[in-house]
C-alpha cells in the first residue's frame, strides 16, 4: 500500500518534471475500462499493461466508479483533452457513447473498443471483442447437458444495454429454445449487484420449486447467486452456470457450487488490444474485428479454471 | 440567511460566494492541473467539456439547493430524472415520426420536442410535489420520503420500459441539443447557465427566496410569522422536481437514449457538490453561487486525474477526501467568523 502510495507521489512529481515533454504523445495509449475493480477489467488492464511494457507503449488506464453511461462519459472526454495516440475503451452503453467516442475519433485519436462494442461503428479502427452470443449458446448447450434436458431455467443478467450481456442472453435463450424439456423462467436484472442477485435467487426458489438451473451473465451475479443458493440450501439441487472465471466463481466452481463457467481471457483481451494499438501508430493495417478466446470449463476440471482464473497480478 | 442579518454584514457576501474557501480550492485545483498538463486540461475544447459534464448535475444540485436550504434532503434526483427522461423518450416516440438520419434517432419536429419536453419537466413536477406534500403536510422525515420515490420513481420508469432503455430519440434533440453550439458554445451549457441565473434569482431577490431561508432557520417561526410554511415547501420540492425534469430532457439529448442503469449517484453527488458550496444541512445558509463551484470540483479532479493518469482506485479516495476536507475547512472558518 505505501510502496503504492510512494509510487503514486512519484508519478505526480515525475510528471511535473516531464511538464510539457507529455505531449510528444506519438506512443501513449489510453485505456477506458468499464467500470472500476472488476475482476474481469482489472485482469485486462494487466494484460494490457504487460503487453505495453513490451511494446514500448506508454499505457493509462481510468475507470468509471460505476458501469453506467454518464459515469463514464466525463472519463472519455478527459481522455479526449489528454489526447493519447490510441485510446482503447470499453463502452458501457451501445448508444450513450457514441458521441463521445465520435468526438475522440474526431480530435485525431484512434479509437478501439474492447470487450463490448457501439451501435456505431463507423469511426472505429478496431474493435476487439469475445463472441457473446457463442459464449450464451454454449451456456445453454451445457445446461441441457446437465439438465438432462429437463427443468426450468432462470437467467441473471445486467438490466439491458450493455452489447455484451444482452447477446450473452439472447444466445442462451435461442438455443434453449432448441430443447423441448426446458422451461424459461425469464430474466431478472441485477446492476452489478450481488446482494440483489441474492434475492432474486432464493425468491425465484420459493416461487418455482421446479428451479433446475440458473445462467449468470457476469461475475457480480454469479457470487450473489451462489450466496443466495447456499442461504436456501439448494446449492446442490439448482445447477450454476455462470459467466467470466472471477477468483470467488473458480473457487466456488471448485466446491461444486458452480456447475460450470463460460470463461474469457480478459489478459489476452488486454494484450490484443495492445498489438492492436501498436500496429496502428505504426501505420499498419489492422483487422476490423478480433475475437479473443472464450472456453467452457466442465464441472472437475479444476487444472483448466485455474489456468483461466481472471488475475491481477500486475502492478498497474 | 437569519431574519436579523444585518446588510451590512461582511460574511453575508462570503457567504453567497460558498465561504470563498471553496472557489480558492477549485481555482487551485485548475491552476494545478494546468501547470501539470498546460496542452491537455487548460485547453478549450476540455473546459468545455468540464462545463458539459457539470451542466446537467449542476441543474439537478439547483434544486437539491434549495431543498437543503430548507433543512430538507432530496435523494430522489437521479431516479426522477430517469423518470422524466422515459417519460420524456416515450411522448416524443408516440408523436414523433419515421427513423431519423442516423442510428437510433426519429425526425420528429421541433413541435414534438418541447412536447416531450413538456411531459418530462411535468413528469419531474408530479414526483416533486408528492415529497413535498408527503414532507410537509404527512411529516414524514424527508429522507425517508426522497428514499422511497427514489426508489419508486426508478420503479416506474423500468415498468413503462420494460426495463428496456428508449433507443429512438429526435435526431433534432440530440445534434442541436445534445452535441449543438450556439455562437461556439455548447447548448447544454446554454441551458445550465439561464437556469441557474432564473434559479439565483428566485433565491437571492424574490420573496419565495427568502421565504426558503425562513424555513431553513426556523419553520416554527416562519409559521409564526405568517409563512404558509406547508406550501411553500411543496413548492420547493416540486421545483427540485422540475429541474430534475429538465435534467432528464438534457440526458435524454447528451446520451441519445434513456440511461435507466446510470444516475444512481446522482443523488449524492448533488449533495455533496450543494455542501461544498456551504450550503448548511441544517437548513437557513446557502447559495447559488456556492453550489456552482461545488459541481465542478468532483468533475474537475476526475477530469484532471484522468488526464495525469493517476490510477481510478486513488481517485475515488481522493474525492471522498477532498468532500470531507473541504467541509471542515469551511466549519473551522465559520467558527473563526462566529468568534470574531
Amino acid at each position: 500500500m505505501f510502496a503504492r502510495a510512494i509510487t503514486m507521489i512519484g508519478l505526480l512529481v515525475g510528471s511535473t518534471a516531464q511538464g510539457t515533454a507529455a505531449f510528444a504523445a506519438d506512443h501513449s495509449v489510453a485505456l477506458v475500462l468499464g467500470v472500476n475493480g472488476s475482476p474481469f477489467y482489472e485482469a485486462l488492464a494487466c494484460g494490457a499493461s504487460d503487453e505495453a511494457k513490451k511494446l514500448g507503449l506508454t499505457l493509462n488506464v481510468s475507470a468509471p466508479s460505476q458501469f453506467a453511461a454518464d459515469q463514464q462519459v466525463p472519463v472519455v472526454d478527459a481522455v479526449t483533452a489528454r489526447h493519447p495516440a490510441v485510446a482503447v475503451i470499453v463502452p458501457t452503453d451501445s448508444q450513450a457513447l457514441v458521441a463521445p467516442m465520435r468526438a475522440l475519433a474526431k480530435s485525431g485519436v484512434d479509437v478501439v473498443t474492447a470487450d463490448q462494442t457501439l451501435n456505431d461503428t463507423s469511426f472505429l479502427k478496431a474493435q476487439i471483442e469475445t463472441d457473446n452470443l457463442l459464449g450464451g449458446k454454449l451456456a445453454a448447450d451445457e445446461m441441457n447437458t446437465l439438465l438432462h434436458g429437463k427443468g426450468s431455467v432462470l437467467v441473471i443478467t445486467q438490466p439491458p444495454g450493455s452489447t455484451a450481456q444482452d447477446e450473452r442472453t439472447a444466445g442462451f435463450v435461442t438455443e434453449l429454445k432448441t430443447f423441448p424439456g426446458i422451461h424459461y423462467l425469464g430474466a431478472q436484472y441485477q446492476s452489478d449487484d450481488p446482494q440483489k442477485a441474492a434475492e432474486i435467487v432464493t425468491s425465484s426458489l420459493s416461487a418455482h420449486s421446479d428451479l433446475a438451473g440458473i445462467f449468470s451473465t457476469n461475475d457480480q451475479g454469479a457470487i450473489g447467486a451462489i450466496t443466495g443458493l447456499r442461504q436456501a440450501g439448494a446449492g446442490k439441487r439448482v445447477k450454476l452456470i455462470a459467466y467470466d472465471a472471477a477468483t470467488p466463481e473458480v473457487s466456488a466452481f471448485k466446491n461444486g457450487t458452480i456447475a460450470a463457467l463460460i470463461a474469457q481471457n480478459p489478459k489476452q483481451e488486454g494484450e490484443v488490444a495492445m498489438e492492436v494499438a501498436a500496429k496502428l501508430i505504426a501505420g499498419k493495417k489492422v483487422a476490423p474485428t478480433v475475437y479473443s478466446d472464450i472456453a467452457v470449463i466442465h464441472d472437475g476440471d479444476n487444472a483448466k479454471a485455474d489456468a483461466f482464473a481472471y488475475k491481477a497480478d500486475c502492478s498497474l | 440567511m437569519s431574519a436579523q442579518a444585518n446588510e451590512a454584514d461582511p460574511g453575508r457576501w462570503s457567504r453567497r460566494l460558498g465561504g470563498g474557501w471553496i472557489l480558492l480550492l477549485l481555482i487551485a485545483l485548475m491552476v494545478t492541473f494546468s501547470l501539470l498538463r498546460p496542452h491537455a486540461f487548460p485547453s478549450v475544447y476540455n473546459l468545455m467539456t468540464l462545463a458539459v459534464d457539470a451542466a446537467i448535475l449542476l441543474v439537478l444540485a439547483l434544486g437539491q439547493t434549495f431543498v437543503i436550504i430548507t433543512a430538507g434532503i432530496d435523494l430522489s434526483v437521479g431516479s426522477v430524472l430517469v423518470f422524466a427522461s422515459v417519460i420524456g423518450a416515450r411522448v416524443m416516440l408516440a408523436i414523433g415520426g419515421a427513423s431519423g438520419g442516423s442510428f437510433g434517432t426519429t425526425d420528429a419536429s421541433w413541435g414534438v420536442v418541447a412536447l416531450g419536453t413538456v411531459a418530462a419537466i411535468l413528469a419531474g413536477m408530479l414526483w416533486g410535489a408528492v415529497n413535498g406534500v408527503l414532507v410537509a403536510v404527512a411529516r414524514i422525515p424527508a429522507l425517508i420520503v426522497t428514499l422511497g420515490s427514489m426508489g419508486m420513481a426508478l420503479g416506474f420508469a423500468q415498468i413503462v420500459t420494460g426495463g428496456l432503455d428508449v433507443r429512438a430519440v429526435p435526431e433534432l434533440l440530440v445534434d442541436h441539443v445534445g452535441t449543438g453550439t450556439i455562437f461556439g458554445i455548447p447548448v447544454l451549457i446554454l441551458i445550465a447557465v439561464i437556469v441557474t441565473v432564473l434559479v439565483a434569482v428566485l433565491l437571492h431577490l424574490t420573496r419565495f427566496g427568502s421565504r426558503t431561508f425562513a424555513i431553513g432557520s426556523s419553520a416554527e417561526a416562519a409559521r409564526r410569522a405568517g409563512i404558509p410554511v406547508q406550501w411553500q415547501t411543496v413548492q420547493i420540492y416540486t421545483l427540485a422536481g422540475a429541474l430534475a425534469g429538465l435534467g432528464g430532457v438534457m440526458a435524454l439529448a447528451r446520451f441519445s437514449t434513456t440511461t435507466i442503469g446510470g444516475h444512481t449517484a446522482d443523488n449524492l453527488t448533488t449533495i455533496s457538490a450543494v455542501v461544498l458550496g456551504g450550503t448548511s444541512l441544517f437548513g437557513g445558509v446557502g447559495s447559488i453561487a456556492g453550489t456552482v463551484i461545488g459541481v465542478f470540483i468532483p468533475i474537475v479532479l476526475l477530469n484532471g486525474f484522468v488526464i495525469i493518469g493517476i490510477p481510478p482506485f486513488w481517485q475515488t479516495v481522493t474525492m471522498g477526501a477532498v468532500l470531507v476536507l473541504a467541509v471542515y475547512i469551511d466549519q473551522l472558518k465559520r467558527r473563526a467568523r462566529q468568534r470574531s
